[in-house]
């Protein structure tokens, strides 16, 4: 074959080439496509009609014959009615809003001092990445049993105020809300804090000398150069601990079964206990749904922005 | 501008010794070389300038002023790194402006004295782009742009050419020199090429296993090798290096030099700073040999290398190879006994036992 003969190539046969290989990227995904139709596209188009029905396993009727409950969309005006979701909406936010920046932060500042070498730091950095590793159910365990009003926490505010304190973390609205979101940021701060040091370390050494060569400070430098080095592994950081925390569900169950009342309920935990508890699966569906929506929605919009930020700073 | 004076430096990492004992002074507004081979210890000295590393012994004094304990954002040098180093996630201004921001000049003047360097250096018509994915060469202009702002006393360039291919690097090399006529500033210049050495340094400083070697200008090094590393370092190719051994004949000193068999005698000058029976290296030129029908080298050609402008014969055998730059219509073919001779002037000692250039006596 000589070259000449590469060039008289027609655009008709690359047209074909390009068909050919579309076909054959067909066959080989095919089996992964019927997989996914089965594992995610049927169980959804199956939340969509039952949904829109007042079904549940107690009716004695199966669920492909739940049309004869047809409620069209009753579960989503009473959604809008329902005080309980909202609240468990507002609180699952609220719980977001403290622990990701928290885990942030904490993240950041433990990546800030590990990307240096220092003694110890491999056996430090073993010992970081241990709580990430727990099972949350054990982890809530745990932590249930720290903020027992007889527990280590009280234990040790005792030994530091030096008068016996009691306090019923677990039993008091707001303290128990502040419990859980400690143990959320004591487990998954080191999630964070392992990306963000992959993200540091990843900042081209070159330009942070340049950098200082140009007079810049360290937080000049940090500001300029680094963080903007490290946006799009902030915001993938971000995005994860983000959808995650608003699934979190385990230690927050384990720990106070969404009480006191409905003081630690999150969305999750809401959504479990109307479905265990309250049986009213059509309503479920339909909850569960729109929360599917809603976090597809916000973490498209993540992707999208992370996509054009790595186009900038290519 | 500033003078710096490197008096008796040196640096270890644990028992490892990159540089030991360097004096070097280098004069306001020089363009001087660091050559030599990787792990000579020439980025460990350019490094130590700039402040990155702290010398374990010896000084470093820009001008008056001694820079220990200075560090490297105090000290006013520019440094052009090997690539380059541009922030690529801010635009061209922002790279220039940069250092400017950083030491907090006021925005009119920053904004003034990035657009003058933008028209100095060509790069007006970028200014706003991003920096990313711009060509080499505009690439190393911005590079020595965003440290020539804020005017340097010094500036350091860390073999900026390394990452170029050949063509283009003749190119940047005739920029750079120019660039740095137009600053007049002191630049300290880090490399292994010694062509880009040779063209572009006032002074080359040669230096090899953490040893200054030799300074002088390219020619002097050049002509002049004070040593045998330096002899075969210098030179595209560099020089012939025969291993010898003197011996007084009826015609005066000669130098045996094993299969090549005997050199045409010595000059009077050279008879008189060597002994007879001392082992020696022969040293010269391969563009200084002509052939000959006379007395003189004999050695078998092995590969006949036609370049073009020029043809260089790879000549002898497995105990003395050296290489000889002839016209380009040079008679010669594989196989062929071939005598040289080499003219006295051009004609190189070195003593075997410590490699040193052996002066000839006057």
């Amino acid at each position: 074959m000589t070259v000449a003969a590469l060039d008289t190539r027609t655009e008709a046969m690359e047209h074909e080439d390009a068909r050919d290989s579309r076909k054959l990227g067909f066959w080989l995904t095919l089996p992964a496509q019927l997989l996914v139709l089965f594992i995610a596209v049927f169980p959804i188009l199956m939340q969509v009609y039952i949904s829109l029905t007042d079904w549940s396993p107690l009716d004695g009727i199966d669920w492909w014959q739940a049309h004869q409950l047809w409620n069209t969309f009753a579960n989503y005006t009473d959604l809008l009615e329902d005080n309980r979701f909202w609240s468990a909406l507002g609180r699952t936010a609220l719980v977001m809003a403290i622990c990701v920046p928290c885990e942030f932060l904490l993240g950041l500042g433990l990546a800030i001092l590990f990307v240096d070498n220092f003694p110890g730091r491999r056996f430090l950095y073993s010992v970081l990445l241990v709580p990430m590793m727990v099972v949350p159910a054990v982890a809530g365990y745990m932590f249930f049993m720290l903020f027992q009003s007889g527990g280590p926490v009280n234990d040790i505010l005792s030994f530091f105020t030096g008068s016996p304190v009691r306090i019923a973390w677990l039993s008091d609205p707001d303290l128990a809300l502040f419990a859980v979101i400690v143990s959320d940021i004591w487990q998954w701060t080191p999630l964070m804090f392992l990306i963000l040091l992959a993200g540091l370390v990843g900042v081209p050494e070159d330009q942070l000398r340049a950098a200082t060569l140009l007079g810049a400070s360290w937080t000049t430098r940090f500001i300029t150069i680094v963080l903007p080095r490290m946006k799009t592994i902030i915001i993938i950081a971000l995005a994860i601990r983000v959808i995650e925390n608003f699934k979190v569900f385990d230690n927050f169950y384990i720990m106070t079964g969404g009480g006191p009342g409905v003081a630690t309920e999150t969305i999750s935990i809401y959504i479990y206990k109307v479905t265990q508890q309250e049986l009213i699966w059509g309503y479920v569906a339909a909850v569960a749904l729109v929360i599917l929506i809603t976090l597809s929605v916000v973490s498209a919009y993540a992707i999208k922005r992370m996509s054009r930020s790595r186009e900038l700073s290519r | 501008m500033t003078a710096i004076h490197l008096e008796n430096l040196s640096k270890s990492f644990g028992a490892f010794t990159a540089l030991k004992g360097m004096n070097l002074d280098i004069a306001d507004g020089e363009f001087v070389a660091l050559l030599g081979p990787s792990g000579c210890g020439k980025s460990t000295t350019m490094n130590m300038i700039s402040g990155l590393l702290e010398p374990s012994e010896g000084s470093i004094r820009f001008g008056e002023r001694d820079m220990r304990g200075v560090p490297m954002g105090r000290r006013g040098v520019g440094f052009v790194f090997q690539n380059y180093a541009i922030f690529t996630h801010m635009s061209v201004y922002d790279n220039l402006a940069y250092g400017l921001k950083a030491t907090g000049v006021a925005k009119a003047e920053r904004d003034r004295r990035v657009k003058d360097m933008a028209e100095f250096l060509h790069l007006t018509p970028m200014l706003n782009k991003p920096s990313a994915g711009l060509s080499v060469n505009i690439l190393q202009r911005l590079a020595i742009g965003r440290s020539a702002i804020m005017e340097p006393a010094i500036f350091l360039l860390d073999e900026p050419l390394s990452n170029v291919d050949a063509a283009f690097r003749a190119v940047m090399r005739t920029e750079l020199k120019h660039l740095q006529r137009q600053f007049r500033q002191t630049m300290v210049y880090v490399t292994h090429d010694q062509l880009e050495a040779m063209t572009m340094a006032d002074r080359i400083a040669v230096m090899d296993h953490g040893k200054l070697l030799q300074v002088g200008t390219p020619i002097d090094v050049y002509n002049n090798p004070s040593n045998v590393f330096v002899a075969g370092f210098l030179g595209s190719p560099g020089m012939n290096l025969l291993k010898g051994m003197i011996v007084r004949t009826d015609l005066g000193m000669r130098a045996d030099l094993g299969d090549a068999g005997l050199s045409a005698p010595l000059s009077s000058a050279q008879e008189k700073s060597v002994s007879d029976g001392q082992a020696i290296v022969y040293g010269f030129r391969p563009e200084h040999c002509q052939l000959t029908g006379d007395d003189g080298i004999r050695l078998p050609v092995t590969f006949v290398e036609r370049i073009g402008a020029r043809t260089i014969l790879h000549l002898g055998n497995k105990g003395a190879s050296i290489k000889g730059v002839f016209d380009n219509d040079v008679v010669a073919r594989s196989g062929e006994i071939v005598t040289l001779s080499i003219d006295h002037a051009n004609i190189r000692l070195f003593d075997a036992g410590s490699g040193d250039a052996i002066v000839e006596a006057r």
